[in-house]
Parts: C-alpha cells; structure tokens; sequence
C-alpha cells in the first residue's frame, strides 16, 4: 500500500477505498480519544494502545501505516518503545511528548530530539492542535513515499 | 509553586527528597534548600505533565469545533454560540501557551521516567485532598469500609474532627477556614489529612463517612 494512494484518499474522502491506519499508543486515555476523534474526521482509522506493550503487540499483529508514541508512559519508556519498534519495522513514527527536557548532560539534546535520533520520523508537542496533528500524520505519510522512492 | 508553605502537609517524598543520599530535612528558612527547590520543580513539571494531557485534548477538540462552527451555527441565535465558541478556543490557546511556558521553564532533566510516576502521585493526592471525583484508586481501598462514627472519631485529632464537622455541614475550604480563623490552605490540609486517614475518596465520601455511613464501593 503506497503513501500516494493514502494522501488521495485524504483529500477526496468520499472516493477512499484504503484508509491510512494510525496506532496511538498513549497511557492517557484522554489524549488518544482526542487524537482519535479528530482523526476520524478526515478519515483515518485510529487505534489506541494505553500502554507500550500491547502496542507492541497490535503492531505485530497487523499493518500501520503511522504510529504515534506518547514519550513518558509506565512500564516501557517511549524512548525504548521507539527502539524497539525500529529494530524491526520502518513504519513511520511521531514521538509525542509535553516536554523539551533538555539533557543536563547534553544541553543541546532535548527529548523529542532524542527520540527523532532513535529513529522518530517527527515530532509533536503535547498540547497540539488539531492542524499541527494532521500534518504531522500526513508529513510521517510523506516521508514514507519519498523514502520509498529512494529505495527503488 | 515556589515554594512548600507547610511542609507536613505535602507527600512523603517532599519532606525527605533523597539526592545522593542526603536527606533534606531542614528548618525552615527564608531561602529554600536547593533539595526544596528541587523538589518544587519536579513536582510542578510532574503537576505540568499531568495537565498537559487533558489540556492536549481539549486543545483538540476545541480547535475541531471551532473549524466547524458555520456548519452548526447558522440561525441568529447561534451567533451567541459562535462567540464562545471562539472565546473557549481563544482561552485553550492561551492555557496551552502558559503551558508551553511553564514546560520551558522546568528544567527538568534528572529523572524524567520518575517524573511520570511522581506527576500521577501528586495528582492522586491532589484529588484525594480536593473534591474531585476521579483518582480514588490510590487508596487501595484500605480498612475505610467498616468505618463508623466511633471508630472515626477515635482516628481524628480534636482538629481534624472540627476540620471534618465544617466539611459534613457543607463548607467549602473558604467557609470552614473562615470559621476555624486559619487560612484556608491550613484548612484544606487539615482536610486533607482527614480523607487521607479514613480513606475517603472524595469531599461526597467524606461526608457520608462523617455522617457515619460506609464509603460507596464500586
């Protein structure tokens, strides 16, 4: 299923044969409700996980095409959930979190950065808007066509 | 924020926080230890991450309803509704402004995965010495169940059974302070030390707890 496809059917929601599939993992139910109450409203189908395992397990159960990861969960930290899901996928992933939490060893280094260095596709800061989540949904979309690309 | 006014109100960890070993039991002073000033700042980046939550959702929802406000306010009267509908967004984006400010302002790096686990301590204790409703599974039950008057009384300090009389009569922790002449923060822990020691979940708990009635158990 290619990232094209999905954008399309973005934009011309009554056409949509194939829905782009979002799994949130986040222990605030609140949040992923959110999130995902907006996203069914241009069409995505959402997925929510409260905690980091089961979202392990949901996406070893079936095909996402974005996955969104809260940074600060119990259990398993955010940061490793990304690790763990990047060892063995390349579906894209925006790490969520309400800090910057600079490093006190490494000022330059904040959190959400540190996710993008463990392979994070982008971003987002929690509170974020309804646009700020969309279009980071469709640049994670994005990046995966062009990444794609390169690999052909 | 700044600073911990009564220090044997607030959780066990605020009054001995542990950095290396030492333990930061001090008098009190004009200037806060580094310990204390420590401890205020994770737990107000802890009480941060906790707002940050519902403020994210609502920060959603508003922005959703306000992008769709012609669809549903189309009569006269629903231009009334489109002003608040424009206020509420307009006071969510001020909210997750200060928000971004104070999560700026923390600095917070020691041990961000504890922050997540202090941040849901300081809110259960929040609730449990407040009215709200949720957050009651902190106390694990407890032995609260069999409470009756007698058993209650015996628990409480002269004090605290003055502190739970006001609240059972109804007074919010402005009217109960104002009545015991001491500061309403002072009545709130007072207060919050009683629903602490007979379990209550909340203020309605409480109550029927002082009116000698069991707790309602889900």
């Amino acid at each position: 299923m290619d990232a094209l496809h999905l954008r399309d059917a973005k934009r011309m929601p009554h056409l949509a044969k194939a829905v782009a599939r979002i799994l949130v993992i986040d222990d605030d139910a609140c949040v992923s409700t959110a999130i995902q109450a907006i996203l069914a409203r241009h069409q995505y189908d959402t997925t929510l996980s409260s905690r980091a395992h089961a979202g392990m397990h949901a996406l070893q159960a079936s095909q996402f095409d974005v996955v969104m990861v809260d940074l600060f969960m119990p259990g398993m930290n955010g940061l490793d959930t990304i690790t763990r899901i990047r060892s063995g996928s390349a579906v894209p992933i925006i790490a969520m979190s309400g800090f910057r939490l600079r490093n006190s060893l490494d000022p330059e280094q904040d959190f959400l950065g540190m996710a993008m260095l463990r392979g994070a596709t982008t971003s987002l800061r929690k509170p974020f808007s309804p646009p700020q989540l969309v279009a980071a949904i469709d640049r994670s979309l994005g990046l995966m066509s062009s990444t794609e690309k390169t690999m052909q | 924020m700044t600073r911990t006014e009564n220090q044997a109100d607030y959780p066990n960890y605020l009054k001995c926080v542990e950095r290396g070993g030492q333990r930061a039991e001090q008098p009190e002073t004009d200037r806060p230890s580094p310990e204390r000033t420590q401890a205020a700042n994770e737990v107000g980046s802890a009480i941060a991450h906790q707002l940050n939550g519902p403020l994210t959702a609502l920060r959603l929802y508003i922005g959703e309803i306000r992008q769709n406000r012609d669809r549903f306010c189309e009569t006269a009267e629903a231009q009334d509704m489109q002003q608040m509908v424009e206020a509420a967004f307009q006071e969510t984006e001020r909210l997750c402004s200060m928000m971004r400010l104070i999560t700026d302002t923390f600095e917070e790096p020691l041990y961000p995965e504890t922050a997540a686990a202090l941040g849901r301590d300081v809110i259960s204790w929040w609730s449990r010495s407040g009215s709200a409703e949720s957050g009651g599974s902190a106390n694990g039950g407890g032995p609260a169940g069999a409470a009756s008057s007698p058993s209650i009384h015996s628990r409480l300090t002269p004090r605290e059974r003055e502190v739970l009389s006001h609240v059972s009569q109804g007074c919010s922790n402005r009217q109960g302070a104002i009545r015991m002449q001491i500061g309403p923060r002072t009545f709130e822990s007072h207060r919050a030390r009683v629903m602490r020691k007979l379990g209550a979940k909340n203020a309605a708990d409480l109550v029927r707890m002082a009116l000698g009635e069991r707790p309602v158990t889900p």
